[in-house]
């Protein structure tokens, strides 16, 4: 908050009237955003008419309401320029501060479980996401094949504990690091899709998961490679309808 | 920075993003740096092979290693601040020093303690060095307002 306010001070130099100047700038915005020049002008127009035409119950209402936007617009359209000029340079770097609700993913169809702020959140929670569920099946493989391990005749409880407890981290990491692997290679495909299809669908699910299939067994062959792309369409594709039915 | 971070998800759910985010740094970092590195070893007309095998081999594991450290960090902050119901540096040293005492946990607790307080000594650099240049940055807004200071205003975007 201090940067923005900072940047914000540094960058409206060019107004003079310091102490005020944020909250005018602020109402012109909005006013000008709402109220249109020209309707405000007619609207005078038709209120300085309805003054030598009296029309009282209606019109003197509508006078009061109007009169505060068209003091503001007039005053902030001959500063207009100047005005409106910090804000417009403003605009990306503002949002790098505060960005809730307005820079999620826009892309059509691609709204999911959680909110997305563009390519880079999906991949972190993405790769987050199977990571840590290949972390945990991997560590409860391991675990069983701890468990079950002959430790000889009368194994003491310690031993016990560190054989579970190396098959968890000799498996657990195995699998996580695969699954990781395969999660980024997947979602840089999806959102490489993404934004040259503009939109996102389950073709472009199913082609992500061939090339990151593909991707991920290349370096052990065509055939590998060709089996890995159509295990992985084949997992993406009962995902897919997995989530359209549910 | 008094309202917390916006820009990142709420605490539960952050974890994921960490876990991920820390991850794929440590996957593709290591995968460029094994590379060149598996290049240079290898002799001349095997280097895009020996590069290779080198990625496959050591990237992953490198990713996981970050991808463990950066997740239970987050784990952590999120548990050190659900406990504490405040943000401040402390909670990124806490959390660091139980990050590297649980990471080290098998190896005893000597050496546990001694990574955990390597562990909390580094974050506590790094939030001691974020702090100062808070401060650093933070101290000529009021003077920022002036116009002849407005090329001070691009550092701290940077920062």
């Amino acid at each position: 908050m201090s940067f923005l306010s900072g940047m914000f001070g540094g960058s409206s130099e060019p107004i003079e009237k310091e102490p005020s100047a944020s909250a005018e700038l602020f109402n012109s915005t909005t006013f000008r955003s709402n109220v249109q020049p020209s309707s405000s002008s007619s609207s005078s127009a038709s209120s300085s008419s309805s003054s030598s035409i009296p029309q009282p119950p209606i019109d003197q209402p509508a006078v009061p309401t109007q009169t505060a936007p068209t003091a503001l617009d007039a005053f902030g359209t001959a500063f207009d320029p100047a005005r409106l000029h910090p804000l417009a340079g403003l605009s990306e770097n503002l949002e790098l501060l505060q960005l809730d609700e307005d820079k999620l993913n826009d892309i059509e169809g691609s709204a999911s479980v959680l909110p997305s702020r563009g390519w880079t959140d999906d991949l972190c929670v993405g790769t987050g996401t199977t990571y840590l569920s290949g972390l945990l099946i991997g560590g409860m493989w391991g675990a069983k094949e701890g468990l079950s391990r002959p430790l000889g005749n009368n194994p003491s409880m310690k031993l016990r504990i560190n054989s579970i407890l190396n098959g968890c981290t000799r498996r657990g990491s195995f699998t996580g690091n695969s699954l990781g692997v395969l999660a980024i290679f997947y979602n840089l495909a999806n959102s490489s899709l993404d934004s040259i299809r503009g939109r996102h669908d389950t073709y472009n699910v199913l082609g992500a998961a061939a090339l990151s299939g593909a991707i991920f067994k290349s370096t052990a062959g065509v055939r590998p490679a060709l089996v890995g792309a159509s295990i992985m369409t084949a997992a993406a594709g009962a995902w897919s309808a997995f989530k359209n039915t549910v | 920075m008094s309202h917390g971070d916006h820009s990142r998800d709420p605490c539960p759910y952050v974890i994921l993003n960490d876990f991920g985010g820390a991850f794929a740094m440590g996957a593709i970092g290591g995968g460029i740096w094994h590379g060149i590195k598996g290049a240079r070893n290898s002799p001349r007309g095997e280097r895009f092979v020996g590069s290779m095998s080198a990625i496959k081999a050591r990237a992953p594991v490198l990713g996981g290693n970050f991808g463990v450290w950066g997740g239970l960090f987050s784990t952590f902050d999120c548990a050190v601040k659900g406990y504490r119901q405040k943000e401040d540096p402390w909670n990124a040293i806490i959390s660091g020093f139980l990050t590297g005492g649980s990471l080290a946990l098998r190896a005893g607790p000597r050496s546990a303690f001694g990574s955990a307080v390597g562990c909390g000594i580094l974050l506590g650099v790094f939030e001691g060095v974020g702090v100062l240049m808070n401060r650093m940055f933070a101290q000529p807004i009021p003077q920022m307002q002036l116009p002849e200071q407005a090329p001070a205003s691009p550092s701290p975007a940077v920062a």
